[in-house]
């Protein structure tokens, strides 16, 4: 793929992205999200392609180093994964001219094959005038420059789902939160803060935060929280189950949501939830769309994701004792499906047995970076 | 005639709740009420004159109420100490008397009829959610100051219970009682009186200093009722010196039979449920798994163990370094993180504070999490318990009966690498931090309990006491 990157500009800035993964400077999902659109977008808007298939191309190989270079970041991934899928769209679209789909055809094969019903039925909205002339040998550029403004409508798009996810989600914080309400939350997490307080605004209800050792982010969840004037007790990880009894909702921020309807959350999440369902206490998840991963194998439960600096857990300052003892500090934990209730992002309320379905909308059958 | 019996009712009960909150302080607005229900003492007739009655003082009590509200915090700041103060003490009284768990709900409805007020100020828009854990009644650390009579040695140990030197249900238990054999040695019975009598009322004394430093332990209270029992019995013609010679040998072998013997014999019995190759998991510190550990590892099993730990104690450091000292291959983690590891468990061994007659054991807080999420991946959970830490009664969660620990980093807990002024140690409007440091399992969780009398399912607890030749409780 020599025109890949052809352009040095686009080349840095992926290279650039992709140091920053690597070095695990980009913190949070979301952050790694943006950012990996906007790299996609500037190499898009500066590369130079004749066909579909070498777009394509192009953004596969810009995904591959991105993903490489921080694989347990699945949030870049997604992004791309979806980035591909709507530009295949609005080709599809654009080269469509003619009645496409029979307008009532909604039949059992299509359904199956594409499993998109609901994209399919929306299909031809764009009765683009579009004229498109792949490898038109003497005009190169027409395709991309006819393509190019609709790929950046549809980029602009994804930003801007990306930036309001915080407030699409909170849109039904006040529904599925009552008046006193007693919530637990572990660790922080900026989607459940944000919906948290949202309901705050309409609501009077006590939230009970875990610390989440050891990196602690309980204790600024706990501040923020109470800044904002939401009444909260701060409580270690130990007393999760003896609090259990007393608490009506428990709500979890995730990772990565995967597709099978488990979910990659902050470790302390496996014990919540079990608790949770020992006391048939509903256990609530705030996520992103773009969180959502077509990713599942059967062995999530014996690797963990990723671990963290063990000095949090067992430091030096223990002596010697550091030479003899294995000190564990795992990120995440995998939670089955069988745990969660439902799913709130901004795209509506899920359970976990419908996850299967939102990917296949959200992704292409075709892209498997 | 019972007509007239209900009407006194609602007068003689507002000054009674007065007079409570006029022990604890409560601001002075309120002792203006009583004049009011005193004047109405002719008493009114009529239903609808009793009925006004009622109206009338429920309006002057709302008044005060809101009057109470508007005084200064000064006054405030004095009533949830002396709240807090009324309500260890309340509990040390009956504790002494009874010792058992009914005393704690006395104490909690005791501190629930003062909440109201001192809540009302302290947090601003005190809402539904702080009231219910109100009842952790906070222990204040510095009650250095004795009262009455209290022997040195107990003074001291008081001082060592608050400040968690000694921690751990045996270790305090043997201490206590190490404490107390000296405090029997020193004592003189003063003329005119029996040493059987006077003696329970001076170790009442030094009992309600302990417990105003740190609520008592089950163990300590088995063990306080059983040589109490012992005084009683005591022979009046004893020389005093004999006397007191025998009590403390009765006190050596309590400690020998219930506590260290024990222990020998579970020891015994636990180490043939480790073979090698098992991977064993613990939670935090126990004297008896620590024991059962080392026991198993020196006679040749070959085992590796994983310690999980949680704050606020952060006790599991302990263990980890005895257990690195005898060269046993040890992994370390904290609580969150159980969850990657528990598919590579062989077997949980878990310590005890007490055990309950349904089998639910209390124990360090986190326990409840490592024996329920052992059990959901077919991981056999096994408590070590001895059997005078049996506890009467059933408690049905974790609420009931509870200790909080100090707030802020009282245990050097949180790691170097956090700076300490992004933490939240310290009470803030809005925000109130709670470590409470036992909990509950449910016998649902529990595999078996090993005793010195035999290794038991956890609903069969009720027959130990049979099994030891005594009458059930």
């Amino acid at each position: 793929m020599a025109t890949d990157l052809y352009n040095p500009a686009s080349q840095r800035a992926v290279e650039a992205l992709a140091a920053k993964l690597r070095r695990r400077q980009v913190l949070g999902s979301r952050t790694a999200a943006l950012e990996t659109v906007v790299v996609l977008r500037q190499v898009i808007s500066k590369a130079r392609f004749t066909n579909i298939e070498q777009l394509v191309g192009i953004i596969r190989s810009v995904g591959r180093k991105l993903v490489e270079a921080q694989p347990k970041e699945h949030a870049v991934g997604n992004t791309v994964r979806k980035l591909l899928h709507l530009l295949r769209e609005e080709y599809h679209n654009a080269t469509k001219r003619s009645a496409s789909t029979s307008p009532g055809g909604f039949s059992i094969a299509k359904f199956v094959l594409q499993g998109q019903p609901k994209k399919q039925a929306a299909g031809p909205k764009a009765e683009s005038s579009l004229v498109l002339r792949e490898d038109d040998p003497d005009d190169p550029d027409s395709f991309a420059r006819t393509l190019k403004p609709v790929l950046m409508e549809a980029i602009q798009d994804v930003l801007d789902e990306l930036e309001t996810v915080y407030d699409n989600i909170s849109k039904s914080a006040k529904d599925h939160i009552h008046s006193d309400e007693i919530i637990l939350t572990i660790g922080q997490s900026h989607t459940v803060e944000a919906f948290l307080k949202s309901a705050a605004h309409y609501r009077n209800y006590t939230v009970i935060v875990a610390e989440s050792g050891p990196s602690y982010g309980g204790h600024d969840m706990a501040n923020s929280l109470s800044s904002a004037g939401i009444s909260t007790f701060l409580v270690p990880d130990s007393s999760i189950y003896a609090l259990m009894s007393r608490v009506n909702k428990l709500i979890l921020g995730a990772h990565a949501i995967l597709a099978n309807g488990g979910m990659f959350a902050v470790t302390g999440s496996l014990l919540a939830a079990t608790a949770a369902h020992a006391h048939s206490t509903p256990v609530v998840v705030c996520a992103g769309q773009f969180k959502l991963t077509p990713l599942w194998n059967l062995y999530h439960e014996y690797a963990a994701l990723d671990f963290a600096d063990p000095s949090s857990v067992l430091g030096f300052e223990e002596g010697d004792l550091v030479d003899k003892v294995d000190v564990l500090n795992p990120y995440y934990d995998y939670v089955q499906p069988e745990l969660v209730d439902v799913y709130i992002t901004n795209d509506g309320d899920h359970p976990p047995s419908s996850v299967y379905r939102l990917i296949k909308e959200s992704y292409g059958d075709e892209d498997k970076l | 005639m019972e007509q007239t019996q209900s009407s006194p009712k609602p007068p003689s009960r507002v000054p009674n709740a007065k007079g409570k909150g006029a022990d604890a302080g409560e601001p002075s607005a309120s002792g203006s009420t009583p004049a009011p229900a005193e004047q109405d003492y002719p008493r009114p007739r009529t239903k609808a004159e009793r009925r006004e009655l009622q109206e009338r003082q429920r309006a002057a009590k709302a008044a005060a109420k809101r009057n109470a509200g508007l005084v200064p915090p000064a006054s405030a700041k004095g009533a949830p100490a002396a709240g807090a103060a009324k309500g260890g003490a309340s509990t040390s009284a009956s504790t002494s008397a009874r010792g058992g768990t009914a005393v704690t709900a006395a104490a909690g409805r005791g501190v629930k009829e003062l909440k109201p007020t001192p809540g009302a100020e302290d947090v601003g828009g005190h809402s539904h959610g702080l009231r219910i854990f109100s009842h952790f009644a906070l222990q204040k650390i510095a009650t250095h100051v004795a009262k009455g009579d209290v022997h040195p040695s107990i003074v001291q140990l008081g001082l060592m219970f608050s400040e968690f030197k000694i921690c751990g249900a045996n270790a305090r238990c043997i201490a206590t009682l190490s404490a107390f054999k000296e405090v029997i040695q020193d004592y003189e019975t003063p003329p005119n009186n029996t040493l059987s009598r006077h003696l329970m009322t001076h170790l009442s004394t030094q009992i309600s200093h302990l417990v105003s430093a740190r609520p008592m332990s089950v163990t300590m209270g088995n063990a306080i009722r059983q040589l109490k029992l012992e005084i009683s019995n005591s022979d009046i013609d004893l020389p005093e010196q004999d006397a007191k010679d025998e009590l403390c040998h009765k006190i050596d072998n309590y400690i020998r039979d219930r506590i260290i013997i024990a222990d020998q014999v579970i020891q015994e019995t636990a180490m043939k449920k480790i073979h090698d190759g098992d991977v064993i998991l613990t939670y935090a510190r126990s004297s008896v798994v620590e024991k059962v550990l080392l026991e198993a590892w020196s006679e040749g099993t070959h085992f590796s163990v994983i310690v999980v730990d949680s704050r606020p104690m952060l006790e599991g450091k302990r263990l980890v370094s005895v257990l690195a000292a005898a060269s046993i291959p040890c992994t370390y983690l904290l609580l969150p993180a159980l969850g990657s590891v528990i598919t590579e468990v062989s077997t949980v061994f878990l310590g005890a504070h007490s055990i309950h007659s349904n089998g639910a054991v209390y124990s360090r807080a986190g326990t409840a999490l490592v024996a329920m999420l052992a059990k959901q991946h077919s991981v056999p959970v096994v408590v070590c318990c001895e059997t005078y830490k049996f506890s009467e009664g059933v408690q049905l969660d974790s609420f009931t009966k509870n200790e909080l620990a100090p707030v802020g980093d009282f245990f050097n807990s949180f790691p170097l690498t956090r700076p300490r002024d992004s933490l939240a140690l310290k009470n803030r409007p809005n925000l109130e931090i709670l470590n409470p440091l036992y909990d509950l399992t449910p016998p649902s969780s529990i595999t078996a309990v090993v005793t010195e009398v035999g290794v038991i399912p956890p609903n069969s607890i009720n027959s130990i006491p049979l099994a030891l030749g005594r009458q059930p409780f």
